[in-house]
């Protein structure tokens, strides 16, 4: 069977989605990311080949999320496509109408504004990451509540707590203030999402137009807490689509299937699951060419140099070809 | 005499005047080198903390500057436009480099204001000659000279469609290499969107130019389009802004929006901690916003802007304006 491979590298979790000829989806996995990027898409795809039948063939493979040059190098991908656009194909192969995307994702949150299928606007989170997963996981941490019932927790509570949510440092001060008065855990929870989602509104998605249908994806969507939050401030039906944690994986397989079929000739640069198998290792090191001393990051595969990245002359990275 | 000026702010508007100028006052013209890492550590950590980051950036190129040469020329510049002014900050630049960088070397720091009119630009010119001992024939020719090299070498701009890009370390009005290759009618247009000193600084501007050309984009900012079409476009606005810098860039945007000229996308390129830009992108938001005829970003530069995501944006939004014209 003909299939397409996407891999979302993103900073909390690493995801991959495996797309049959007609865009359905075969198989995924969710996995964290847990600052070992490189053993992470080895471990997916082991777990993928293990699991797969074996006339299963990868005809294209792409890579998105803010590790996708790596995840490209050690996997060898067709298309190395930007989370942005990625999240957009994704979103409107499920739901062809979509004209907002809510994503909230390990580190950083999004809002793509779309309008008769085509994105017109989109804004990413700049310098702060509060109200995004990785905070989210860490208060659900602090609090002692397995992340996956945050949400549910949250549902049940009856009068939320205002919590401070301009800044992930304040928000949870506010929160250990609000513990020690006595609030119930469920009212705080409540109150946090509340929080987030008025910030999120109130940065990320500043001065868009967000007209229905609204599709919230990303890791945090499973959060149905934070859904509430969103279709009580929005005043609308928030849409969770079916695959909504791995929709970076999606589109960048729907691009890698769309940049195939373009083209019939081309052969997939797929390394095969063998990659999985072989010796990665990243090694840095200062250029001292100019007082800009940049980091430069070599990708080995056993004693083979595959990449190089970090210089900003291009001195370095000229010299290979990824 | 070496006069040092340093390669940062209105470098970008003014060398081949100033470089003109003081040669032709028989005096050597030393630059500072392209903006580095050092260069930008150095004016963080010595200019003052409520300064934008181009300031910082100025702050640096003095400190690589200052022990090469027996002179620095830091105008203090007012208003470069009949009843305009420019940015306060440039008022205070040559006080914030003297109270802020130790041992320094004189300063040739003349006001330089066209606010009343056209002639305080020679009054400038003149003042920088008697600091330096010329007589004022001297001067009056070396002005006349220098004037008439800026002139036509924002002509030419404007006609070569020639972007003020250095390359590596030759300045760029040195450089008269047409950087413009050939775009095809098909390429796509994208307005550029930034203070001079923001969008051709190749370190601070994490070199958009280049990023842009490279996908084989066509870069329009507004120093090459012709000054009465600014000037055209900047009437639309109910109320006159009196900054030079940002009325170019609203009148830029709103020739290519009212105007009928075609154009794919819009780039605000603004660094951290610019007040005028501030409003300026409140207003160009607003009026894109308002009918959204062409797709628009705001990317926001500071000391700390990680280039990953600066990249992320960047090519989302090309695949943004790509897939707008597909439809």
């Amino acid at each position: 069977m003909e299939c397409y491979l996407g891999i979302d590298l993103g900073s909390v979790s690493t995801n991959f989605a495996l797309i049959d000829r007609y865009g359905k989806v075969i198989k995924k996995i969710y996995l964290r990311t847990a600052g070992r990027p490189i053993e992470t898409i080895k471990n997916g795809l082991k777990m993928l080949r293990e699991d797969l039948d074996s006339d299963i063939e990868i005809k294209g493979v792409g890579t998105t999320g803010s590790g996708r040059k790596l995840a490209s190098v050690i996997v060898g991908a067709d298309v190395v496509k930007n989370e942005i656009t990625a999240h957009a194909v994704a979103s409107l192969s499920q739901i062809p109408e979509v004209q907002t995307i809510l994503e909230i994702g390990g580190q950083d949150s999004k809002i793509i504004i779309l309008r008769d299928g085509v994105v017109v606007d989109f804004a990413m989170n700049t310098v702060c990451a509060a109200g995004t997963g990785s905070f989210l996981d860490r208060q659900a941490q602090r609090l002692g509540i397995p992340i996956e019932l945050f949400g549910e927790i949250a549902l049940k509570s009856k009068n939320p707590t205002r919590i401070a949510g301009r800044c992930a440092v304040f928000a949870e001060s506010d929160m250990i203030h609000k513990q020690q008065l006595g609030y119930k855990v469920e009212d705080i929870l409540k109150g946090l999402c509340q929080a987030l989602v008025r910030n999120y509104l109130a940065n990320v998605a500043k001065g868009k137009e967000i007209k229905p249908p609204v599709v919230f994806q990303g890791g945090v969507a499973a959060n149905s807490g934070i859904k509430k939050a969103f279709e009580e401030e929005l005043g609308m039906e928030v849409l969770v689509p079916e695959h909504y944690d791995v929709m970076g994986a999606l589109g960048a397989a729907i691009l890698a299937k769309k940049a195939i079929s373009q083209n019939r000739q081309k052969k997939t640069n797929f390394y095969g699951f063998e990659a999985a198998f072989k010796e990665h290792r990243a090694e840095t090191f200062e250029c001292g060419g100019c007082p800009n001393l940049c980091e430069v990051v070599q990708i080995y595969q056993g004693d083979k140099l595959m990449a190089r990245w970090g210089d900003r002359c291009g001195r370095w990275s000229q010299d290979v070809a990824v | 005499m070496r006069i040092g000026i340093p390669r940062a702010l209105f470098y970008y508007l003014y060398y081949p005047f100033w470089k003109t100028f003081f040669e032709a006052l028989g005096h050597q013209v030393i630059l500072s080198n392209p903006t580095n890492k050092k260069i930008l550590k150095d004016g963080l950590e010595l200019a003052v903390d409520d300064a934008c980051l181009p300031v910082k950036v100025f702050h640096g190129h003095v400190v690589d500057l200052k022990d090469k040469v027996d002179a620095l020329y830091i105008p203090r510049i007012i208003s470069i436009e009949p009843k305009e002014f420019i940015c306060p900050k440039f008022l205070g630049l040559p006080d914030m480099i003297k109270s802020s960088i130790p041992d320094l070397p004189p300063i040739i720091d003349s006001d330089l204001s066209i606010y009343k009119n056209k002639r305080g630009f020679y009054e400038h010119a003149k003042s920088i000659g008697t600091k330096l001992g010329h007589t004022e024939k001297l001067t009056a020719r070396a002005f006349r000279t220098a004037l008439k090299k800026l002139n036509s070498y924002k002509k030419s701009q404007i006609i070569e469609e020639r972007l003020p890009l250095d390359s590596g370390q030759k300045s760029f009005f040195e450089d008269y290499q047409s950087k413009n290759q050939n775009y095809g009618e098909s390429a796509l247009k994208v307005l550029l969107l930034g203070h001079p000193y923001n969008i051709y600084d190749n370190y601070i501007s994490m070199n958009i130019i280049g990023k842009l050309q490279r996908y084989g984009v066509k870069v329009i900012t507004p120093e090459i389009i012709p000054t009465q079409n600014l000037s055209a476009g900047s009437r639309y606005l109910n109320k006159k802004l009196f900054w030079t810098l940002g009325k170019n860039l609203i009148g830029s945007a709103y020739y290519y929006m009212d105007g009928g000229q075609p154009i794919d996308g819009i780039i605000h390129l603004a660094s951290f901690g610019c007040g005028p830009d501030s409003i300026v992108g409140e207003l160009l938001e607003r009026k894109i916003a308002r009918s959204r005829p062409v797709p628009f970003i705001r990317i926001n530069i500071d000391e700390h802007s990680g280039e990953e995501g600066f990249n992320t944006r960047l090519e989302a939004f090309l695949d943004l304006i790509e897939g707008g014209s597909r439809r």
